[in-house]
């Protein structure tokens, strides 16, 4: 990946170097209890004087179920992994709002807005969210606005059929992804259980 | 409307909307990035929004990629596997490492220094 030649290189000895500089390693312990935290993220809120980028996660239970819900049912996931994706996340959120904070400089602006964000994921790899965030950026805007209760959006263009409710399923919003990777008119969840016909799936194998 | 008046609505219809994630860390998270001013609403959302597709793309993927598919149980290898080989997630390979037993890396430690020794 890094070009570089020389025998040392991590690399080429198939590890990868430590997310510290330095080239230190991640070493396993024998009996793998698989806890490795590198911070302490009971509450990282307890301390408010000093926060490293690094201490601050999403709350594990919420990434948790999000994950669950995206794998097939029978799956299970590995405490490790679990707390793996929590620091991901923090990652993922860092690595979008700095390239869309590059851009509002850019352009002499001082607030973020929703267009830096988009221009951001489209950048960096992700435009495939692009077009399902719209969508639910106009059904939040629309919840916004009126909040005595959700008025149906038709979406998609020329199904000009009006939405109904679907029964409650009770989980928490379905992502986009299939898992058997068919073709399929996904429908987008919202806590509302209403159903967007023909809103456009992300293929994410 | 005041900003503490802006807040409370935005949490009051976030609750009653389909985010799973709460919006008050999440926006913690962005402003520790430096020079970040100020969010706009619609930036947070999406911002909130696009994590949680992240956290299912990420799951789901190295699910499928890896070993899931035998042990039914996603592990740490399958992420760190799914960030060295899919494009998308290469910039975790910073924070995925790949693990390795002590004794294997003490055995390539020797190893590169016999090949230091024959040159």
């Amino acid at each position: 990946m890094d070009g570089d030649s020389s025998t040392t290189d991590t690399t080429q000895l198939g590890i990868t170097g430590e997310y510290m500089t330095g080239g230190t390693y991640v070493l396993q312990t024998q009996d793998d209890d698989g806890d490795e935290s590198f911070n302490d993220h009971e509450d990282g809120n307890d301390s408010k004087d000093y926060f490293r980028e690094q201490d601050i996660y999403l709350p594990i239970a919420n990434v948790a179920r999000i994950m669950k819900n995206a794998i097939p049912q029978t799956g299970k996931i590995a405490k490790d992994a679990k707390e793996c994706v929590q620091e991901c996340v923090s990652e993922f959120i860092s690595f979008i709002t700095s390239e869309a904070s590059e851009r509002c400089h850019q352009e002499k602006r001082k607030t973020i807005n929703g267009e830096d964000i988009l221009f951001a994921m489209s950048t960096l790899g992700f435009d495939m969210y692009v077009e399902p965030l719209k969508l639910y950026l106009q059904k939040f805007r629309e919840a916004m606005k009126g909040e005595k209760g959700i008025n149906p959006v038709a979406v998609s263009e020329g199904l000009g059929e009006e939405l109904t409710d679907d029964s409650f399923t009770g989980q928490l919003p379905a992502g986009l992804i299939s898992a058997d990777g068919q073709q399929q008119n996904v429908m987008v969840y919202t806590t509302s259980y209403q159903q967007i016909p023909g809103v456009q799936q992300i293929q994410f194998s | 409307m005041s900003e503490k008046n802006m807040e409370e609505k935005v949490e009051h219809a976030t609750n009653s909307k389909n985010v799973s994630l709460p919006m008050s860390r999440v926006r913690l998270i962005m402003k520790s990035s430096p020079d970040v001013s100020c969010i706009n609403q619609d930036a947070l959302f999406l911002t909130t929004k696009a994590t949680e597709l992240f956290v299912q793309h990420l799951a789901l993927s190295s699910y499928k990629n890896g070993s899931g598919k035998e042990t039914n149980t996603l592990s740490y290898s399958d992420l760190a596997n799914a960030a060295e080989e899919k494009e998308t997630f290469q910039f975790l390979t910073d924070i995925l490492p790949k693990k390795i037993l002590a004794r294997d890396y003490l055995k390539s430690l020797e190893e590169m220094k016999k090949d230091d020794d024959n040159l």
